[in-house]
């Protein structure tokens, strides 16, 4: 086997190694122990794409080591989960999960930490609060409306708004883009949606909806091609319009990510 | 109300700031909070565009004007390609569908998008 080409430039001869390897893994089952070398020398040979990813997040004060080897556990799935029979390059496919994980760790370790508690209080009051509203008037309440049913300032309603993008949420919402738990991504991936048509940069676009969990990308595709409103999306999923609003915010940074090196 | 305007450098890092005000000024207009949220996208993703396609050095500008029922945001920053942003991207796709109307013009290098929500429910006063 020869040494991956780990700082090379990426050429034709990689490109037909990769897509040997990538068919070798496919090849054998879960537990063959001849999958371990063949999955090193495919995280290896694609590491400059993490580092290449890592350093969009240089600068933000997290270790580079240790966006290094989130980024490189990201990699790691991307290699596992990849499925040849969709038509995608392996790169682009990994790219959206790669980011995730980095993201994910900002999201767990550093904003989590940064937001008081008082706020993550306010921010459970305030849902528990817009739910009783939302059924009692009929559509989602002003912050004017949540303001005066807490007995708050309206600027503490934007911070409890906002804060509920940057600290990790509930155990219901544990999967990030592209990290679902086992077999939602397979039983998802080959599935037509028509409404895919609709966007003419699908090619890109197209297998970075694949990799969503079920649920983002239902909630992408009613919120964006349907044009249902967060609410009426909400109420069609079940849950409430704070939680789409989260998932949905998340997975448009996610998606906007993973177009951005296509641009 | 008069018009609120926020000015920054075209850099990722002032992202969030534009998030900031303009959920500040949807709640000013008295929009419900799942309009608001989109709102915060919206801008979000508009100043994502503009700070794609802007020279180094560039200021991004964004005007924010709650009037009556309507929410009306200006967004402008010098252009590379001196070009609007395609109108065949998932951005676009997303940033049509979050806002009522979204116009998009270039004049001597600078591409201006404008931006109009409307509030979608009757709120008392």
């Amino acid at each position: 086997m020869s040494d991956p080409p780990a700082t090379s430039r990426w050429g034709p001869a990689h490109r037909a190694r990769e897509r040997l390897l990538l068919a070798e893994l496919a090849a054998l089952t879960a537990g063959d122990p001849r999958r371990a070398p063949v999955r090193d020398e495919l995280v290896t040979m694609h590491l400059p794409l993490v580092w290449h990813l890592a350093g969009r997040y240089r600068d933000r004060g997290e270790p580079w080591e240790d966006l290094v080897q989130v980024g490189t556990v990201g990699l790691i799935k991307a290699v596992d989960r990849f499925d040849m029979d969709r038509g995608v390059e392996f790169s682009t496919y990994a790219t959206p999960t790669i980011l995730g994980e980095i993201k994910r760790n900002f999201r767990d370790r550093s904003w989590a930490l940064k937001v008081p508690r008082r706020l993550q209080e306010l921010q459970s009051r305030v849902s528990a609060q817009a739910e009783v509203l939302t059924a009692a008037l009929g559509r989602a309440p002003t912050v004017r409306e949540l303001a005066v049913a807490i007995d708050v300032q309206e600027s503490d309603i934007l911070d409890a708004l906002e804060a509920r993008h940057a600290y990790a949420a509930d155990s219901l919402d544990a999967s990030p883009p592209g990290d679902d738990s086992g077999g939602t991504v397979a039983a998802s991936i080959g599935a037509e949606d028509p409404a895919f048509l609709a966007v003419e940069d699908r090619e890109v676009l197209r297998p970075l909806l694949a990799a969503l969990p079920d649920r983002e990308r239902s909630i992408v595709m009613l919120r964006f091609f349907e044009r249902k409103t967060q609410s009426q999306i909400a109420e069609h999923l079940g849950i409430s319009q704070m939680h789409v609003s989260r998932l949905l915010a998340r997975t448009l940074a996610g998606l906007r990510a993973g177009l951005e090196p296509a641009r | 109300m008069s018009p609120v305007t926020l000015s920054f450098a075209a850099d990722t890092a002032n992202v969030a700031l534009a998030r900031t005000v303009a959920a500040a000024m949807a709640a000013r207009a008295d929009l419900p909070i799942d309009q608001l949220e989109d709102v915060r996208l919206a801008v979000d993703e508009a100043v994502s565009q503009l700070i794609a396609d802007a020279p180094d050095g560039a200021v991004v500008s964004c005007t924010f004007e709650a009037a009556g029922l309507n929410l009306r945001i200006v967004l402008s920053a010098p252009s590379a390609s001196g070009r609007t942003p395609p109108r065949d991207t998932f951005g676009w796709t997303v940033l049509s569908a979050l806002v009522d109307d979204v116009g998009a013009e270039v004049s001597d290098g600078v591409v201006t998008l404008d931006l109009r929500i409307a509030r979608s429910v009757t709120v008392q006063a």
